[in-house]
């Protein structure tokens, strides 16, 4: 057992926490692994908060709350897998510590199990943060009394615990997949990935879009509902289990318990053979030279950067899916308009040039290529460092980089949506303005953030990617600019229209022009002392 | 065409890696810096290389100083570290050219010295592979390669026997001597001492980040040989 927990601690501590060279280590390392936690915990309270007392209004005066278990049950799952499914592959299977860990005088099981238990933990969070909210609902929301007792807390403990074991099972088989793909389909390998990767998201996205939907049709046929989610048997005993039913609770946990109970004694027997297999590549023999053509340095490290993002399915993912959205929203929008004007005349009198400028730039916080450029070379850091190119010149490209993709996506998703929400010429102006400036702003903090919290001994992108400090703050404080902004029109909104427009785009471009100024002081600095 | 002169280097917690540190690598010279592990070697190939940062003393290349002029004395560098990561996305090839264009080598030159190279270490047919499928060996391969095709004015290798083959360690040594011949300079670590006996024009050893001796192979071993005046100088015999 003390094994276990010793590979336990290197599991967690590889996933969460970041020990960077440039001094002050303690602090960082406990920044990173809060930063994570918090990023968890807000996405959960959020989530659970919102949709739970949404649910509960409408649930409440019928008797159905377990209604609100189940949808926050399923709301988990899907939330803890979108978290943890591909960040099982890199931490189970594609440790780069394997070789040294299989080599040491502990089981294969052993060592398996404390890595799925390193994504139990992290599901456990998720859990935690969606599960107790809605029990916190139900105890103030219902008139039924349920939710006061020391029984129903006790009962929602135990689905607390036992939700993230269905969760890990499930994220770790997915993980496996994807690992398999890799490596079956060795020269389609990251294609394989992109297409599980896009299928999963796309699977996502569904249930999300279509939770309104199920919530709507709640008020007039819950009982129809709840008997149209059969599918989801282990939610309804969850949620029957919570609110009194025992035997419900029983069967739930045993339905977590052997699906993992069977994952961990599987792959504990295959384990070895598993991520042996996963790993092996064999370089081929058959490469013929032919002339060679130059480019520029620029040039190369942007074909460079080009080749990473396009390589690394978890990074191109995970970094693209907001200008996936942004795109996919003016499109849309452009494609829908009659349906979407319609909607609008509804709203008469909103403010819509900054709706959708407010919309946009949620799209685009989600973006983080630059934030964790920097902690993505790890340990080819030093190949740049080697080169004959100066610090500010990578620093700009890498900022440049994100800037490629993010300003074309947003002069797309922009001039869409001023032909579909019909914006006057100047609105459309500032609606661009105001988006590009975002772009800028977001690429230059996420770059000077991803110097200040680097994440250069990560064991795999996916650890960068998911779970470092600098893109937590890269997505979440461009996110705090747009309320900022959104304060801004608002107060100027009391003056005249003009200063309304202004005072944001006056924010955004000192935001921007601030954050270059500091990263083209010390970013230098900063690089050379990684 | 390397002074260091005064160099020290002191890490975060005050441990002094390296203490006033000066020598000086001529054009035409294999140069030997050898030392206990932990002795400050790999800190001072890294601060010569400007991969790492320091503070104490002056380090100039070719006449180019690397912390006022760092990009024109790397431009004349190339520089080995002793367990060479290189992309895993890239394949062989595109590493090469990728190199190859930071330090604006021409196509036609690029090219023949691939061929040359890549033959020679038997690389070639395997440059289409990603580099993630090569082994610890055909990395280093790849790594030498890319550092012999920037034709450098001085090149710095951190161990670099360690992980090659006696074929592609013997082919390396005759193009380090083939640099020399050309006017450049080798600077170069190791716990192989009989190569460093053989191979190196000039020996410096080190010690706890102090320089302990320096000068010509023959005169630094006179009859004895180098492994005895190390353990020597290292109060181990």
């Amino acid at each position: 057992m003390r094994k276990f927990f010793a590979l336990l601690k290197v599991s967690v501590k590889s996933m969460l926490l970041s020990s960077s060279n440039m001094g002050r280590k303690n602090r960082k390392k406990a920044a990173t692994g809060v930063g994570v936690a918090v990023l968890i915990a807000f996405l959960g309270l959020y989530m659970s908060g919102m949709y739970s007392s949404l649910l509960m209004s409408v649930l409440a005066p019928v008797h159905m709350e377990s209604l609100v278990f189940i949808f926050m049950g399923i709301a988990a799952l899907v939330g803890g897998m979108i978290f943890t499914a591909f960040a099982a592959k890199g931490v189970v299977f594609g440790g780069k510590d394997n070789d040294l860990l299989l080599s040491m005088p502990v089981s294969t099981t052993a060592l398996m199990a404390s890595r799925v238990t390193a994504i139990y933990l992290e599901n456990l969070v998720f859990s935690f943060f969606i599960l107790v909210p809605a029990g916190v609902v139900c105890a103030l929301m219902t008139q039924s009394g349920a939710g006061r007792s020391p029984l129903f807390w006790a009962r929602l403990l135990i689905a607390v615990l036992a939700l993230p074991l269905l969760d890990t099972a499930l994220s770790v088989l997915m993980g496996a997949l994807v690992a398999f793909v890799s490596a079956k389909l060795a020269k389609g390998g990251v294609i394989g990935q992109n297409i599980v990767m896009a299928l999963y998201l796309v699977a996502v996205f569904w249930f999300a879009f279509n939770l309104n939907g199920m919530i709507e049709g709640l008020a007039a046929n819950a009982m129809g509902v709840k008997e149209s989610l059969s599918w989801a048997a282990p939610m309804l005993w969850m949620a029957d289990g919570i609110m009194g039913d025992w035997m419900g609770l029983l069967l739930f946990v045993l339905s977590c318990i052997v699906p993992f109970a069977l994952m961990v004694y599987g792959l504990g027997k295959v384990y070895r053979k598993a991520v042996t297999a996963f790993a092996a590549r064999s370089a081929r023999s058959d490469y013929k030279l032919s002339a060679q053509s130059a480019s520029g340095q620029k040039k190369a490290l942007l074909r460079m950067e080009l080749r990473r993002l396009f390589g690394i399915p978890m990074y191109f993912w995970n970094s693209c899916i907001g200008l996936i959205m942004l795109v996919g929203m003016g499109i849309a929008a452009l494609v829908m308009r009659d349906d979407l004007r319609m909607f609008l005349a509804l709203m008469e009198g909103a403010p819509l040039m900054p709706l959708a400028a407010l919309l946009m730039g949620f799209c685009l916080s989600m973006v983080v290529i630059a934030a964790p450029s920097v902690s993505l070379e790890g340990k080819y850091l030093w190949i740049l460092k080697e080169a004959p190119v100066g610090e500010r010149t990578l620093l700009g490209l890498k900022t440049g980089f994100e800037l490629l993709f993010s300003v074309p996506c947003t002069v797309i998703a922009g001039v869409c949506l001023i032909l579909a929400l019909e914006l006057s010429p100047l609105e459309g102006a500032a609606l661009l303005l105001a988006a590009l400036l975002f772009c800028g702003a977001h690429a230059v903090f996420g770059m000077f953030i991803g110097l200040t919290f680097p994440k250069l001994d990560a064991v795999n992108e996916t650890v960068v990617v998911k779970q470092s400090l600098a893109v937590v703050l890269g997505m979440f404080v461009p996110m705090g600019l747009l309320g900022l902004c959104a304060l801004l029109y608002w107060l100027g909104g009391m003056v005249n229209g003009a200063l309304a427009m202004a005072l944001p785009l006056a924010a955004l471009a000192a935001f921007t022009g601030a954050c270059a100024l500091i990263l083209g002081k010390r970013g230098p600095a900063m690089l050379r002392s990684l | 065409m390397l002074r260091i002169e005064h160099y020290s280097k002191t890490y975060p917690g005050g441990k002094k890696a390296v203490d006033g540190l000066t020598l000086h690598v001529r054009p035409g010279e294999i140069y030997g810096f050898i030392g206990h592990n932990g002795a400050g070697k790999t800190t001072t190939l890294r601060a010569c290389a400007g991969v790492m940062d320091f503070t104490e003393g002056t380090i100039t290349i070719d006449g180019h100083d690397v912390k006022k002029d760092p990009v024109g004395a790397k431009r004349v560098t190339a520089f080995l570290p002793d367990n060479p990561d290189l992309y895993e996305f890239m394949k062989g090839i595109d590493y090469l050219n990728f190199i190859a264009d930071l330090y604006d080598i021409p196509a036609d030159r690029r090219t023949a010295d691939i061929a040359k190279y890549g033959d020679a270490f038997e690389l070639t047919g395997n440059l289409g592979s990603p580099i993630g499928s090569y082994s610890h060996g055909m990395r280093q391969k790849l790594a030498l390669i890319s550092a012999f095709i920037r034709r450098p004015r001085l090149l710095i290798l951190d161990e670099p026997f360690v992980g090659l083959d006696p074929a592609a360690s013997h082919l390396m040594k005759g193009y380090l001597a083939d640099l020399c011949r050309g006017g450049s300079a080798v600077f170069f670590s190791t716990h192989v001492l009989e190569v460093a006996e053989k191979l190196c024009h000039q020996i410096a050893i080190i010690k706890d980040g102090r320089l302990v001796k320096c000068g010509p192979t023959e005169q630094l071993v006179g009859d004895s040989s180098l492994e005895d005046v190390f353990l020597e100088l290292e109060g181990e015999k």
